[in-house]
């Protein structure tokens, strides 16, 4: 699965920091999202689409072998 | 993130002088081949064997030196208030380094035993038992705490 964290982010002028104080997690979980080290939970995710008021699935992405 | 068995962070500060003083303690009397024994006082024992006549006791108050006990015990408490303490941000990121650390530590830890029980004979099993009762734990902490910082290090 990717995402397109760090385009939305940049879209809002959001640093990781202020991501994850928004959503309330580490900064190390926005880094470890966008850089697809880390899937997040359902509710994480809905979360992040509905503070960059996007659908989930223009957020994250399945890719073929998943 | 919701759990039921993590202490809240500030229990940190108490785990990590206890874990590293019992660490040190540990290391102490290894060094001493377990000569150093510290002072003598008298406990209950729910069970114990007598070295002389190899009778069983049960529930007997017998003489025991405690150095050894206190440092198993810092090295145990400790390392559960590390190990199982909330972070100052605990999501679920967090949460899914910890239960991998667990994971890893595990395997890590019986492969070492299963190398030992193969390689290492005689009086010296003794002392990977007795090495292999804090490994776990121990070995747990130092993969979590390099997770945690493999992650804080790879900025934007």
């Amino acid at each position: 699965m990717t995402n397109n964290i760090k385009v939305q982010r940049a879209i809002h002028n959001m640093t990781q920091a202020d991501l994850a104080e928004k959503i309330s997690v580490s900064r190390q979980t926005i880094n470890a999202m966008e850089k697809n080290k880390y899937v997040p939970s359902t509710v994480l995710a809905l979360k992040i689409s509905k503070l960059f008021k996007v659908l989930v699935e223009d957020l994250f992405i399945l890719e073929e072998n998943d | 993130m919701k759990t039921n068995y993590l202490l809240p962070n500030k229990y940190k500060l108490l785990g990590w002088p206890l874990f590293i003083f019992g660490l040190i303690g540990g290391i102490f009397i290894s060094v001493s081949n377990f000569e150093t024994t510290g002072p003598s006082i008298k406990v209950l024992s729910i069970y114990s064997e007598s070295f002389i006549d190899s009778k069983n006791h049960f529930f007997k108050v017998i003489e025991n030196e405690i150095l050894d006990e206190i440092i198993a015990v810092f090295i145990i408490i400790g390392g559960l208030i590390v190990g199982f303490s909330k972070e100052k941000v605990e999501d679920e990121f967090i949460y899914k380094l910890r239960k991998d650390s667990l994971v890893w530590a595990i395997i890590f830890n019986y492969v070492i035993l299963l190398f030992t029980i193969l390689f290492i004979y005689d009086l010296a099993f003794f002392d990977v038992l007795v090495y292999n009762m804090f490994t776990p734990l121990i070995f747990f902490i130092i993969r979590f705490n390099f997770l945690k910082r493999k992650a804080n290090s790879h900025d934007e």
